[in-house]
């Protein structure tokens, strides 16, 4: 019985270790997830949220990319998807994926300095139908 | 054909609750007619299913655009192959399709156990029936009827989405539901034996083949998924922790857990709760992948409303189950009783019980990281996210453990391990490991994380050889064969055992190909024709990159095609040439995204990937009045990618060999009858 309870501090010990990783692992890879408007706020109600890593969705505003010759620097505006009205500058300095257009709906990594343009590390776009179509479209 | 499909599905649901009441009725009064029934719904029912996914399978070919599904996945301009593929293409067909493999699966079992193991089948086919059901009830009434029609008929269909125009992705699927159905027999048979009162290892060994099946198709499923994600996808990796990746991934885990801890029932008579409750959990993760791969739950909270009604009735059937299953368990608890208790820290027992607590463990932190977006959400009200780094910190030193135990597991002792038993198996394999993890330090390996796998993989890789070794050995010596033959016997006699320890050695190779992704090369060039670039890889190879001219074509070749531009690439590696690569930009009609196909170049120890990251003038290339034909080409140089690929064909290979029906017992069985006088006399002998 000894040996049963010995055991049972080990099975304890390996549980506790692996709650211990999600814990760790999960405030110190947590992103949060926002549209313009809410990043607007967060801003607005706590200036250090500038230096926060943050992934917002939005759609990009139809004409305003354009692409810096010369070096990898594409740069475009953002707007909230509901609001036209809330925008932001971004840069991002990678290569686009092909998916990207000039109204795509966009999902940004980066994080907004206080000059008010969005650094973007990462930029993923958002097929509204990735795997589904809606044939109702066809009708017209 | 189709309306008779359609027809079909609706006669199969009476057919399938009669099959359902008639097996749990057959089964509590013994009566052999409602067993019979019960059984015979089962053929039917399968019947019934496959012509209503030849129904769906018309409509695609015949191009019937009237039906939602149809116009959703297919065009005119389809190629047949997508045509035919389409059950699966969506969700509505997946759902179609994964209660038609579940109906074959049914029937094969209904069928191999129609003389045998009476005392569980009649449950068997009861349950087999609730859950073939349920998956007809949504079919019928979610909302996600693949023959539900449209209010009037589109001239053309939607098209299939170009990202699944791809030979994996049609194989993929299939693969992981022939995996995930055939994990609902296991699960049958353990509720039968709650039902019935057997539990002993019974219901266990009846389901082993299945077990292993089950696994063996999930194992290859995820793989191809991989090597989809690989080929297709086009960012140069196989694994983003994606959600549908982890519900592929969440039974996956369960069921290799349950393969391990049943090893400790059959062995030692413990653990019955625990093995309940992983068959259960298992299929609860089965149902949750198939629900969880074709919705966008977790994508965003808004197809979440879209799909309430599926989500209320998956979410309803599981916790239905979930709860029926735990009031048996309950109910027949003092007969599951543990027949044995661990005696030590350092028995197999104890390496099986870590082994899934890791496996657990990790599945866990996957089902958390995947759900907790929406638990957040949910609580805070504040949108979260967490990505791949919460996923690899969490698991990659669980998965360095499991690894370890791959080795570990077979040759540490029953009940306990003395000092001998240890320093004999032990000793050498962690040497080597040691020395296996120096030697790439000193030839520059310094990424701590990568040389730890390596250093633990050849620990295993020397304990399981040293294994295959002394037992090819002994054979020899023993039978006077030659190695090789005394190699073929030795797996022969015992393929569960040898064939679990080369499935360990495919698990080795898959690990040591993902710890090869921290030697990942990624550079990016901005090129003109005629221009050259050195990429050196990892290995200490050179590659020589010429880019040789950019092409564009319209709609030719591949149907369903708007146009592609083609960059030629011409490979030489350490100044030999290597011959060309091509890597594309295609635009597909019917949808805006520009695809990208990527060239690759494998070798056993290196892949080289190059992608077409962007083409200058790209209108002017269509016009065909270019200003430029320079493009940015991304160089990627992925060491040790085939090993994966490689190590998979192991594991396969590996789990065949565990499955491959014994042809000792068969033989044992002929040779009984005229054997059993002459071994009279020597045991008389014997006696003596």
């Amino acid at each position: 019985m000894k040996k049963h309870g010995r055991f049972m501090v080990g099975l304890v010990g390996v549980a506790a270790v692996v709650s211990y990783l999600i814990w760790t692992g999960v405030s110190e890879t947590m992103v949060y997830y926002l549209t313009p408007i809410e990043l607007m706020a967060k801003i607005e109600a706590d200036p250090t949220f500038h230096e926060v890593g943050v992934k917002v969705g939005g759609q990009v505003v139809r004409g305003t990319y354009q692409r810096v010759e010369g070096e990898l620097l594409h740069t475009f505006m953002v707007r909230d998807l509901a609001d036209e009205s809330v925008t932001f500058p971004v840069e991002y300095r990678d290569a686009l994926p092909g998916t990207f257009t000039d109204d795509v709906e966009v999902v940004l990594e980066g994080r907004l300095r206080p000059d008010g343009v969005f650094e973007a590390t990462t930029l993923l776009t958002k097929c509204g139908s990735r795997y589904e179509a809606a044939p109702e479209d066809l009708a017209g | 054909m189709t309306v008779l499909g359609e027809f079909a599905l609706w006669i199969s649901l009476p057919v399938a609750i009669w099959g359902m009441v008639l097996g749990y009725a057959g089964g509590r009064t013994q009566r052999g007619d409602l067993v019979l029934s019960s059984e015979r719904s089962v053929y039917a029912v399968f019947f019934l299913l496959t012509l209503a996914s030849l129904g769906v399978m018309a409509a695609f070919v015949n191009d019937s655009f009237e039906y939602w599904y149809v116009a959703s996945y297919s065009n005119r301009d389809a190629e047949i192959f997508y045509k035919v593929t389409g059950l699966w293409a969506g969700q509505r067909g997946s759902l179609l399709f994964w209660a038609l493999l579940l109906g074959f699966f049914a029937s094969l079992c209904v069928f191999l156990n129609r003389k045998k193991n009476r005392e569980f089948m009649p449950y068997v086919a009861g349950v087999l029936q609730t859950i073939l059901t349920f998956f007809i009830v949504v079919l019928l009434f979610a909302d996600v009827n693949p023959f539900e029609r449209l209010a009037f008929t589109p001239a053309d269909g939607q098209g299939l989405n170009p990202q699944l125009q791809n030979y994996w992705m049609t194989i993929h699927p299939p693969t992981l539901y022939l995996g995930f159905t055939a994990f609902t027999i296991p699960f049958a048979f353990a509720v039968a034996a709650l039902l019935n009162g057997r539990l002993d290892a019974r219901w266990i060994a009846l389901t082993r083949r299945w077990i292993l099946t089950s696994w063996l198709f999930l194992s290859v499923g995820i793989v191809l998924g991989m090597r989809w994600a690989y080929e297709e996808l086009g960012w140069g990796g196989y694994w983003f922790w994606d959600p549908v990746e982890n519900a592929s991934l969440l039974p996956w885990l369960t069921a290799t857990a349950f393969l391990h801890s049943i090893q400790i029932q059959e062995n030692r008579g413990m653990l019955k709760v625990w093995n309940m409750s992983l068959v259960l959990l298992t299929f609860l993760l089965t149902i949750f992948a198939t629900f969880l791969t074709r919705s966008g739950l977790i994508e965003s909270v808004h197809s979440f409303a879209q799909e309430l009604k599926i989500a209320y009735i998956f979410l309803g059937f599981m916790s239905a189950v979930l709860g029926a299953c735990i009031v048996l368990i309950l109910y027949r608890l003092p007969q599951l009783r543990s027949e044995n208790q661990i005696e030590s820290f350092l028995s197999r027992e104890s390496a099986f019980l870590f082994n899934n607590l890791m496996l657990l463990g990790a599945a866990f932190t996957v089902m958390w990281g995947t759900m907790f977006p929406l638990i957040a959400e949910g609580v805070t009200g504040e949108s979260v996210t967490v990505g791949p780094p919460f996923f690899e910190r969490v698991n990659f030193p669980i998965g360095l453990v499991l690894l370890a135990l791959a080795g570990i597991g077979p040759v540490i002792a029953w009940r306990r391990a003395t000092r001998r038993n240890l320093q004999r198996n032990f000793a050498t394999p962690v040497v080597v490991g040691l020395a296996v993890a120096a030697v790439l330090w000193v030839l520059g390996a310094r990424h701590e994380l990568a040389l730890t796998t390596w250093g633990i993989g050849a620990f295993v890789l020397t304990i399981i050889f040293t294994e295959f070794w002394k037992g090819t050995r002994a054979r020899a010596r023993i039978e006077g064969e030659r190695y090789a033959l005394a190699f073929f016997h030795l797996v022969s006699r015992n393929r569960r055992r040898w064939g679990g320890y080369t499935v360990h050695v495919g698990i080795v190779l898959i690990f040591m190909g993902f710890a090869g992704s921290a030697y990942n090369v990624d550079e990016r060039h901005h090129m003109m024709p005629g221009d050259v670039v050195e990429v050196e890889s990892p290995f200490g190879h050179t590659y020589s990159l010429t880019y040789e001219s950019l092409s564009f074509s319209i709609g030719r070749g591949q149907r369903n095609l708007m146009w592609q531009a083609i960059a030629t690439v011409s490979v030489e590696r350490d100044g030999e040439a290597r011959g060309i690569l091509t890597t594309e930009n295609r635009q597909y009609v019917q949808n805006d995204q520009i695809m990208t196909e990527v060239g690759i170049a494998p070798t056993p120890l290196e892949d080289l990937y190059l992608i077409l990251a962007g083409v200058d003038d790209l209108e002017g290339i269509m016009s065909g009045e270019a200003a430029s034909e320079g493009i940015d080409l991304q160089t990627l140089v992925k060491p040790l990618v085939s090993w994966i690929w490689f190590g998979c064909l192991i594991l396969a290979g590996g789990t065949v060999v565990a499955l491959w029906p014994s042809v000792d017992r068969k033989r044992a069985a002929a040779a009984a009858v005229p054997a059993a006088p002459v071994r009279e006399p020597a045991l008389a002998a014997s006696a003596d």
